[in-house]
């Protein structure tokens, strides 16, 4: 038997509070306060305590999707990448990277924020990028 | 003592031993197993307190003949023994090393984060329950003060069910807290005073009084006070000192299993 | 935020206005019950009244939108008796004249007749205000979501700087972001106008610089913010998307308007970790793996990025985003190749001065509040502390402007729109969530009494909302937290999709946010439920890849 605390960030809004993933033998049994975190110390709000839940969800995808004739096809991301690169380069060709536009998360990390906006401005060509934090 | 608990671990006296780390700066929790024996030189004790014996249960509930070595302070013992009586674990396989045993050789680095406890501000004092108050004090007030007093502390609740959660003693399946009929749910703060006395209630014969749940609600209401007033009545009215003895039968104040005979009402005074 | 949670504690006075925060940031709401106890005056100003209203020692409802009168109503009496800090003014500001002059003409009476707050209540929130020094003044989408959202900031921040509150520990402007990192997002160059660190695309030296790191030239005009990619989608213009952890199905304003809009694009490629309502209408879903099963960073509202840790694997055959961008990057030629998420820290903090000095190692469990120019520098708890970012700070003098809506002949009530504390923003986290979702499993529309009774509600019936744009039904809900003529709606729910009601052409002209705080509509009685709140409806059934026949 393992069990292990992992610390990491509550990731539902922006009060950024500490917390300890229980993972016992590699699956997440829970969640728990950071009691010397800075910003919580120790606490946590109902949807913090639940962290864990919506990670363990059934409905969480599981490979990726496309779709054809209307309905979605499970596949694999050889396929699913070099489809999504070949409609972008196709669109971008047609009509030109102002055609393309990006919308970046408040829920990915800052590395993959830095990356989606580097592949926008860089690879797509388009600065068109934005999120939904406003809304 | 780290010698003692990788003598142990190493001989299969215990499968894990849950103590604390440092992390960063931080002490975590962690549980030690064979594999990683070398990782005992980092065993500390911690002094931000984390229900260790309930992680001991989530594993225990996995596997149950599992041996589980735990660094306990008196509280952790208390609540074992509570654990123990309502069959959330098995005693034969749980052995405990004191934590405040100065011979124990487990330090506490200085140079590590703690955990400061809420220091009541005059306002609180003014119109709250004081959390450092004793119970007698509380009792001093008039009715009416009283009443709003502690109304005062359970509107600031945010219902994160920290405390329900955070207690190492609170394994029920269903929680009554949870009881839609008991319970409303919806707007905040949650239905007072019901929500804060349906879980006082059920602390008779359960708290051990290791005040984790006050140190982890977001509104510093004076949890631990509320159930050592509900212990206490236990005290006076059957004798019954929660978690003192792994012996005890368990209380149940609600359910079939009430086996001690209340003694006389007037019996302490 | 201009300054730290913890300092909240300390403040001598907190002034809340547009934010639930116990609901939408308990533990922020915790420091203001700390701050109260140990002595602070609070004051609320909320369209409802909130839990924390409670504990206040004033709380007023302002009408809908009245935001900007409210404020120049209470720096009009502040000036009045003279309780401005003159020698910050004098010092560290500029332009004060032009702020005097306009919030001469709120005159308490004028104030209150806008706003439906007593004179004394005003009178009272400005004396407290500007006298329990540091006063920290916290806010959230209350202020933002507004077509005179930028307005409404701006006259929050010269309260702050009136009373010499920006650039103090325990006070300043401090705006609470709603989704987790929302900061890093913005930090990090999730704009269509900057690269990370706020440097401008059309600044010669910035788009310099970045193209010669990256090793492609750059385009230097600013792009379309997302409120101007619908209608460029209606238009034809903008023909793919890429839509990556995010649901704007439920969170753009006016929802038939973009559900049309995204029907027009060619090709919209959606990344998630649930078939949320947008990648439903997916051409490709590409599958993410959950914040628990990847390392990285984020940025809180206190601008203190901290790195989550990896716990278990990646679920089933699911990627971190930051590998599937670099898969689809490098598909499209552009090799992107990084060991970790480090890997990729390092190069943004080489980029980006505010994040300089940060590595994961100074990281650790704490994290480090942004500016961090360099590797000695200990993060900053609050800014603007000897001088502001661009020198002195500006007063803007800003007159009151109507919402864009307001209630009238036909459409008689108020809608504002809003969260409640057990679920979060559009519910694909909290609805799926077992211990979250029995807090509150339907949507609901909260009523006054005084309404209910007019209209001859009772708690549970389901009514229909309608305004210019659509209708939707909720069950009732009768609350005294609401003002009469004022309606209430989560946004949480799919099933009861507030933004069909909302209007996507209300935008704050300058931060193009749309106006989800105010807008007129008119009910009606759908069915009777004998006063019960329905059970579950079912909306958010789980949609297995197969199984989801597409309609887009
Ligand atoms: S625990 Fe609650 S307050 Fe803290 S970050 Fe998560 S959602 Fe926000
Ligand atoms: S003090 Fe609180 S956490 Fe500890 S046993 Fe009692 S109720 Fe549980
Ligand atoms: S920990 Fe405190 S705030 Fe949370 S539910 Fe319990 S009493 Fe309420």
């Amino acid at each position: 038997m393992e069990c292990e605390l992992v610390p990491s960030v509550c990731s539902y809004c922006g009060t950024g509070c500490g917390v300890l993933f229980e993972v016992i033998d590699k699956e997440l049994a829970g969640t728990l306060p950071m009691k010397t975190h800075p910003v919580n110390e120790g606490k946590l709000c109902i949807k913090g305590w639940n962290l864990h839940e919506h990670i363990n969800s059934p409905l969480r995808l599981k490979q990726p999707l496309v779709r054809s004739f209307g309905r979605f096809l499970k596949t694999g991301w050889d396929e699913a990448i070099a489809i999504a690169a070949r409609r972008f380069r196709e669109i971008i060709d047609q009509y030109g990277p102002e055609s393309v536009g990006v919308l970046v998360s408040a829920k990915i990390t800052n590395e993959e924020n830095y990356l989606a906006m580097k592949l926008a401005r860089a690879v797509l060509g388009t600065n068109s990028v934005d999120h939904c934090a406003r809304l | 003592m780290k010698a003692r608990v990788r003598r142990w671990l190493e001989e299969g006296t215990v499968d894990v031993f849950i103590g604390y780390r440092q992390v960063d700066g931080h002490p975590l929790p962690y549980c030690f197993t064979r594999e990683n024996l070398d990782a005992l030189d980092g065993l500390i004790n911690s002094p931000a307190r984390y229900a260790l014996e309930k992680i001991a249960t989530h594993l225990a509930s996995r596997q149950p003949d599992l041996k589980i070595g735990i660094l306990s302070l008196d509280t952790n013992r208390r609540a074992l023994n509570v654990l123990g009586i309502w069959n959330q674990i098995n005693p034969e396989n749980i052995t405990t090393v004191d934590a405040d045993d100065a011979a124990s050789g487990v330090a506490t680095p200085d140079d590590m984060r703690t955990f400061e406890p809420v220091v009541p501000g005059p306002y609180k004092q003014q119109v709250g329950i004081d959390n450092a108050m004793s119970p007698a004090d509380a009792e001093a007030f008039d009715q009416s003060e009283r009443f709003s007093r502690w109304m005062y502390e359970f509107e600031k609740c945010i219902k994160c069910y920290g405390c329900r959660n955070i207690c190492p003693v609170c394994f029920c399946r269903e929680c009554s807290l949870e009881h839609r009929d008991l319970i409303g749910t919806g707007p905040l703060p949650p239905d007072v005073p019901i929500f804060h006395l349906v879980r006082a209630v059920h602390m008779a014969g359960r708290c051990i009084d290791c005040g984790l749940c006050e140190e982890a609600c977001p509104a510093d209401i004076s949890l631990r006070l509320l159930y050592r007033k509900v212990n206490q009545i236990l005290d006076n009215v059957f004798e019954y000192q929660t978690g003192s003895d792994p012996g005890q039968p368990p209380f149940s104040l609600l359910g079939n299993q009430v086996t001690l005979e209340p003694k006389p009402l007037d019996a302490d005074k | 935020m201009t300054n730290s949670i913890a300092e909240i504690e300390d403040a001598g006075c907190i002034f809340i206005i547009g934010s639930n925060t116990t609901a939408c940031h308990p533990l922020i709401a915790r420091r203001v019950y700390r701050a109260k106890e140990k002595g602070a005056k609070l004051i609320v100003a909320d369209p409802r009244r909130i839990q924390l209203s409670r504990f206040a020692d004033v709380a007023v409802q302002h009408r809908l939108g009245s935001d900007v009168a409210l404020l120049n109503g209470m720096m009009h009496l502040i000036i009045a008796n003279g309780w401005q800090a003159a020698d910050y003014i004098q010092e560290r500001t500029e332009d004060y004249a032009e702020l005097e002059k306009t919030v001469r003409e709120y005159t308490p009476e004028k104030v209150a007749a806008i706003t439906g707050v007593s004179v004394d209540d005003i009178q009272h929130m400005a004396e407290i205000y500007a006298t329990n020094s540091p006063a920290a003044l916290l806010y959230a989408m209350g202020i933002t979501q507004h077509t005179t959202g930028v307005d409404n900031v701006k006259s929050c921040c010269n309260l702050a700087m009136l009373c010499g509150n920006v650039g103090v520990a325990g006070g300043g402007v401090n705006p609470l972001r709603g989704q987790n990192n929302v900061q890093g997002a913005c930090d990090m160059g999730g704009l269509p106008n900057v690269y990370s660190g706020y440097q401008l695309v059309n600044d010669i030296k910035s788009n310099e610089k970045f193209a010669k790191a990256w090793g492609r030239p750059l385009p230097d005009k600013p792009g379309l913010p997302v409120t101007a990619m619908i209608p460029a989608m209606l238009e034809g213009k903008l023909k793919a998307l890429y839509v990556i952890g995010e649901n704007p199905k439920l969170s753009d304003p006016d929802r038939n308007h973009l559900n049309h809009a995204l029907e027009k694009l060619d090709f919209l490629l959606v990344q998630d970790i649930f078939l949320s309502e947008t990648a439903q209408a997916a051409d490709v879903v590409l599958a993410a793996c959950s914040m628990a099963e990847k390392e990285g960073t984020f940025t809180n509202t206190e601008r203190r990025c901290m790195r989550i840790r990896k716990a278990i694997d990646p679920l089933a055959d699911t990627l971190p985003d930051w590998q599937i961008l670099c898969r689809l990057s490098s598909a499209l030629g552009y090799e992107m190749n990084y060991a970790d998420p480090e890997a990729i820290f390092n190069e943004m903090a080489a980029l980006t001065p505010s994040y300089a000095g940060m590595t994961y190692a100074r990281l650790g469990l704490d994290g480090l509040q942004w500016p961090c120019p360099n590797a000695d520098h200990p993060g900053t708890p609050y800014l603007h502390r000897h001088q502001f970012a661009r020198g002195k700070g500006k007063f803007h003098a800003i007159g009151f402007l109507e919402p864009a809506e307001l209630p009238d002949d036909e459409f008689p009530y108020f809608l504002t729109t809003g969260r409640m504390f057990a679920h979060f923003h559009t519910g694909t986290m909290t609805r799926i969530s077992p211990n979250l979702n029995v807090e509150q499993t339907t949507g609901y529309v909260e009523i006054h009494p005084d309404d209910a009774l007019a209209e001859e509600i009772r708690d549970g019936d389901m009514l229909t909302i309608a305004s210019r744009r659509g209708e939707m039904e909720a069950p009732a809900r009768i609350t005294p937290t609401v003002r009469p003529g004022t309606l209430f709606l989560p946004m949480h729910f799919g099933e009861n999709p507030t933004n069909i009601l909302t209007s996507a052409e209300a935008l704050d002209p300058i931060a193009k946010i749309p106006e989800f705080k105010v807008s007129a509509v008119k009910i009606r009685k759908f069915s009777e439920q004998m006063g019960k709140i329905p059970e579950e409806t079912g909306a958010a059934d789980p949609v297995e890849a197969d199984a989801a026949a597409g309609s887009r």
